[in-house]
């Protein structure tokens, strides 16, 4: 079916044009690959997500500053309930003592273990007692405020240790929020590791409060703000300071990264205070107080433009750059003129020139001749694409790998969709070259409508999703309608979703109908030699 | 008659060496007023190259060109409204149809009236209506000629003016070149056409590998006084007999005023005698008395003098 | 003798009285067939035909006695075509390009086409694109030639050639003749149909008008001869020897008279006793005897020649 001499014939005509548009087409390849890795072209992109992602941590950061800040009154309060009924408390002193001498005069060792156990069963005595009613607190707090004051003068009386009451009293407690706030983490849905930070911290700025009360608590008009802000700037820095204990980073650089959190803390805190002062003290100022506090740049700036930004945050220059602008156009361009100008020498530039009738002179059939030329057409393709395919992997490989924004199999989807688009085109040219016998109708035809798809592309890359929407003009979307190029799904094989795979089937099938038409065409109709 | 004949093209001494043994060596001839004067040469041999000279295209290293008593070199837009040029190779400008092509020549000579133009379209029978580009080589050969004479030159040089053209629009051609002889115009005509050449020249000169190798006037090829005949005889008595009538000569031209025989061929009792117009009265009653087979002429026709010339060389490989 | 060629009623309309319409011919074996006529008169549309290029409208062409359309291929591998306007693929240099037919023909032996080469002393090597039109010519030969195919066709071969070359081109064209090959040309010279082929066909606007036998022309049963007398007094008497009279010019004393060659002899008796300015033949060649067909044709069917508007020949027919 293949005329071997007529197909060396082809290949002689054409290899020129086939080597100059395959090294260059594989050479800007290189480039785009190698060089955009290199050029940190997403440096723009991380520092604009770096600026939200600071954004964010600093309106966390604020929000501690501020809960803690109040909580720090909470505490207080909540510590000198607990206070008033110290009374109530001394009693179970003397019950404990007396349990665990009848256990020592029956012979039984008071482990920590057996205090452990006293501690539980006088506990639940007294809770199904219904006497925590009295502490005017929750059950379940009332439970674990009771263990823990016990467990506190249980252990201060085996390791010896003189315990005061407001010793007593304060551990107890701060135990107590440790432990609460713990549990409510997790039962939040946060990390161990998340719910262990949340309970430390709560523990640190109780155990400061309650301090802080006991000194000052003659003073009845003593203001605890003042020993608020300070214990929580410095629990914030710390924290700081300890999570980047590691990192890499310079005393000096920690320090200063503690100082500038303190500040912020610093900065947070004193803004509630003044909206409060201004607000007053309900609930409701307290909420709007906090949210003014903690306002962070994403508020500042309006939605549109924040949701703009966040989206160039994300964009992805290199599938933008290599797969949509790349590999759909700019890769396309040169072997586009390589088809056109080919397809169109291949048929019916010969019948126009007449030197279609050297070859029809001798015994080949017609059929023969565009099965021949066709297969040249697709040989050429294919082994441009086959350069390419090597070229584009040696380059991910050099850009990184599979760490590179593109990974082996996207840049081999790549490769094969750019194939796929361009035997399609391939298809449409080759049609024209056989149905026309002139090379102006062949070129004007098959070139012409080709290079306006490339055009329709361009255009319609500015209305397609790749573009983000601060950019985008999206009734510019219409153009993709009018091109071929859009049956190449970039956007799909880079998402890794599979709708490109039924388009490649669509340009298959193009590609294959345009040559059954021509071959057809060529075989019947009259040939002016 | 009494009126000077005026030579309106001289070419003195011509000689332009572009190496390789290219080029025209010593070309001298000139073209009388109301004379056709014939160029006949194969491609390569020089007739374009002194026709560019004639028309002032390129200058000569030596010897020099006159068109009109003027000297070609440099005085072309002197002489370019009388002289009608029709170049051997159509190249017609992009983008133009033969109207606006025909247009901008009459527009370059100052020419107002289009009788003439329309005469010679429908003479020639062409529509100049297409794109010059996708005209037929012959329409655009029939445009050249129409641009060339359209203005009515009083001189004409022609270069190849009826390669592409059918023999029917040939014939036109020559009857209208016959026509404007006889309206007093002055045409060099080069070409390797020996028909038009035959038919409309008065002189013609042989140019070969750039030089001039034989110039004669055409009736002594058309009414070439010097004959040769064919005869055949029935009988090989009267033929042997016939045979010691006239002098016999191997060389192929001898200037005898008596007829003589040229070739014999025993075999086939004829005889090729060649003999004057002027001597013919002493041949045909000879002849009267035998008993003839066959008498027929061997014309010299001009395309068979002009091979003389070329023959030779075709043997050590020619011009390729 | 066979038929190789058979040409039965062939037609194809083109509109506007443009075409070839119920052309019928046969070429036997060995045979160098003529075509003559203006451009566009169909001559190429014909071998076009020939080739399998055009498919016909109407009628059919038999070649080896398979169809010209159908078969195409088949009979090409017994055919040599040099085209009209010589086109070459885009390839490098002469041999590049005469390998690549050779392939294309299943030639393996090369030996005649050297010989052509020599013969034609052509250069090969020169580059394709750049070789004056003599030199393509001879390429073109070489590539048809080389296969030694026993039909070879023809398409206006020597147009823009200078006299050398067309003869060297004829000389090969008697040669292939002499070895029996069969051959069609088209050609809008008389003379080159003249020297090559047997007969010839006129063509006008796409119908055959007339095929002359080259041999019957060349041996035709009379002679023309111009005759005229020194003396006007003569000239009158030879008036009553009632030869055919073709032509008279008084004014020179002078007649075309056709003589049988039987009565040759009568001729010079008569004009034994007449003084005479001169006597030459006057040959009737191909050109002279299709112009006599046309003037007939033209005669017979009553047509006008009239030049129109545009420019184009109107040929009324009456019939």
């Amino acid at each position: 079916m293949i005329n071997r001499a007529l197909f060396k014939q082809s290949c002689k005509a054409h290899w020129i044009k086939w080597l100059s548009v395959t090294l260059s087409t594989c050479v800007m390849l290189m480039i785009v690959i190698i060089v955009l890795g290199n050029l940190g072209i997403n440096d723009i992109r991380d520092s604009l997500k770096n600026v939200f992602v600071q954004a964010d941590q600093e309106s966390s950061l604020k929000e501690n500053s501020v809960d803690g800040y109040e909580s720090y009154f909470t505490m207080i309060d909540g510590y000198s309930a607990i206070e008033s009924k110290a009374p109530l408390l001394a009693f179970l002193q003397p019950q404990f003592d007396n349990q665990i001498d009848e256990l020592e005069g029956q012979g039984i060792e008071a482990t920590k273990e057996v205090r452990a156990q006293i501690i539980v069963t006088m506990v639940s005595g007294i809770i199904e007692s219904g006497a925590a009613a009295g502490f005017g607190m929750d059950e379940s707090l009332v439970k674990v405020f009771l263990t823990n004051y016990l467990t506190v003068y249980s252990d201060a009386q085996l390791e010896g240790t003189s315990l005061t009451d407001e010793k007593l009293l304060s551990d107890a407690y701060c135990n107590t929020i440790y432990q609460v706030t713990y549990q409510d983490a997790i039962a939040n849905g946060k990390s161990e590791e998340e719910a262990l930070v949340q309970a430390s911290s709560s523990s640190y700025i109780c155990q400061d409060a309650v301090a802080s009360y006991n000194k000052n608590k003659s003073n009845s008009e003593y203001n605890y703000s003042a020993d608020a802000t300070n214990c929580v700037n410095l629990l914030m820095q710390t924290q700081a300071e300890q999570s980047l204990a590691g990192s890499g980073m310079t005393e000096d650089e920690i320090k200063q990264y503690g100082v500038a959190v303190k500040v912020i803390s610093n900065t947070a805190i004193n803004t509630y205070q003044l909206w409060l002062n201004e607000l007053g003290d309900t609930e409701d100022a307290k909420v709007e107080a906090k949210s003014q506090a903690t306002k962070s740049i994403s508020d500042e700036i309006p939605e549109k433009v924040a949701v703009a930004l966040q989206e160039l945050g994300n964009m992805d220059m290199y599938g933008l750059i290599i797969g949509s602008i790349f590999y759909r156009i700019a890769g396309l361009l040169l072997p586009m003129v390589f088809v056109i100008m080919t397809a169109n020498g291949l048929l019916a530039g010969q019948v126009d020139s007449g030197s279609m009738a050297y070859v029809l002179s001798t015994p080949t059939k017609r059929r023969t001749v565009t099965v021949t030329q066709l297969a040249y057409l697709v040989f050429a393709l294919f082994s441009m694409f086959a350069m390419l395919t090597v070229f584009s992997v040696i380059a991910v490989a050099i850009a990184g790998g599979n760490n590179f924004a593109i990974n082996y199999s996207e840049i081999l989807l790549l490769n094969a969709g750019a194939f796929l688009t361009m035997f399609a085109i391939a298809g449409f040219c080759f049609m024209c070259s056989a149905l026309f016998n002139r090379t102006k109708h062949s070129l004007s035809i098959g070139g012409g409508l080709t290079i306006f798809s490339l055009v329709c592309t361009i255009l319609g890359l500015f209305g397609s999703t790749v573009v983000p929407s601060a950019m985008r003009i999206s009734s510019m979307d219409f153009f993709n309608y009018l091109s071929i190029i859009t049956f190449f799904d970039t956007v799909s094989i880079l998402n890794g979703t599979l709708s490109y795979l039924w388009k490649f089937g669509v340009l298959l099938g193009i590609g294959i109908v345009c040559i059954i038409i021509g071959v057809f065409r060529f075989d019947k109709k009259d040939l002016p030699l | 008659m009494g009126t000077k004949e005026i030579n309106l093209i001289e070419v003195d001494d011509l000689t332009k060496d572009y190496g390789h043994g290219r080029g025209v060596f010593d070309v001298t001839f000139n073209v009388k007023e109301g004379e056709v004067f014939g160029f006949l040469g194969p491609n390569g041999a020089g007739k374009s190259t002194t026709i560019r000279h004639i028309m002032g295209f390129s200058k000569p290293q030596k010897g020099q060109t006159r068109i009109l008593g003027m000297e070609s070199f440099g005085n072309y837009f002197r002489f370019l409204g009388d002289v009608g040029y029709l170049p051997g190779e159509i190249v017609l400008p992009e983008g133009l149809t033969g109207w606006e092509f025909l247009q901008m020549m009459g527009d370059l000579r100052n020419l107002h009236d289009n009788t003439r133009l329309k005469m010679l379209l429908e003479r020639f029978k062409l529509n100049p209506k297409g794109e010059t580009k996708r005209m037929s080589l012959g329409d655009k050969r029939k445009l050249a000629i129409v641009a060339a004479f359209m203005n009515d030159p009083k001189v004409l040089i022609l270069d190849e003016p009826t390669s592409g053209l059918d023999p029917v629009m040939q014939q036109v051609f020559i009857d209208y070149i016959k026509e404007e002889k006889k309206r007093g115009k002055t045409i060099l005509l080069s070409s390797h056409m020996f028909n038009e050449v035959e038919a409309t020249c008065d002189r013609i000169a042989i140019i070969k590998d750039g030089r001039i190798v034989s110039m004669f006037d055409a009736n002594s090829i058309k009414h070439n006084e010097n004959k040769n005949f064919f005869i055949k005889f029935k009988k090989k008595d009267e033929f042997d007999k016939f045979l010691k009538l006239l002098p016999v000569s191997k060389k192929r031209k001898i200037k005898v005023s008596k007829p003589y025989i040229n070739k014999i061929d025993k075999n086939s009792k004829s005889l090729i005698a060649y003999c004057n117009d002027k001597d013919i009265n002493q041949l045909v009653p000879l002849l009267s008395d035998y008993q003839i087979e066959t008498f027929s002429e061997n014309k010299v026709t001009l395309q068979d003098y002009f091979m003389q010339f070329y023959r030779e060389d075709k043997n050590f490989g020619g011009v390729f | 003798m066979e038929d190789i060629i058979k040409v039965e009623n062939l037609t194809k309309d083109y509109g506007e009285n443009k075409g070839v319409f119920n052309i019928s011919f046969n070429v036997k074996k060995g045979e160098v067939f003529g075509f003559v006529g203006t451009n566009g008169s169909g001559k190429t549309t014909i071998i076009r035909h020939i080739m399998g290029f055009l498919k016909p409208q109407k009628g059919e062409i038999k070649v080896l006695g398979l169809d010209s359309w159908k078969n195409s291929c088949e009979i090409k591998k017994n055919v040599e075509y040099i085209p009209g306007e010589i086109a070459f693929p885009d390839l490098r240099d002469g041999t590049t390009f005469l390998k690549n037919q050779a392939e294309l023909l299943g030639l393996a032996d090369m030996s005649y086409a050297n010989k052509l080469i020599e013969k034609l002393q052509l250069d090969t090597s020169a580059n394709l694109k750049r070789m004056s039109k003599g030199m393509k010519q001879k390429t073109a030969i070489v590539a048809a030639l080389m296969a030694d195919k026993d039909i070879i066709i023809l398409d206006e071969p020597t147009t823009g050639l200078d006299p050398l070359m067309r003869e060297t081109f004829l000389d090969i064209i008697l040669e292939e003749k002499s070895k029996g090959k069969t051959i069609i040309m088209s050609s809008q010279m008389f003379d080159e149909l003249e020297i090559t082929c047997d007969r010839v066909a006129l063509i006008l606007d796409g119908k055959i008008i007339d095929i002359a036998d080259i041999k019957e022309l060349k041996n035709l049963p009379y002679k023309l001869f111009k005759i005229e007398f020194l003396s006007h007094e003569d000239f009158i008497k030879f008036k009553k020897f009632k030869y055919k009279i073709v032509r008279v010019q008084e004014q020179y004393n002078q007649f075309t008279i056709q003589v049988d060659n039987s009565k040759i002899n009568k001729l010079f008796k008569d004009l034994k006793n007449f003084k005479l300015k001169f006597i030459s033949e006057v040959k009737k060649d191909l050109e002279k005897h299709f112009k006599e067909v046309l003037t007939e044709f033209y005669k017979k069917n009553d047509i006008v020649l009239k030049p129109t508007k545009s420019g184009k020949e109107d040929v009324k027919h009456d019939k």
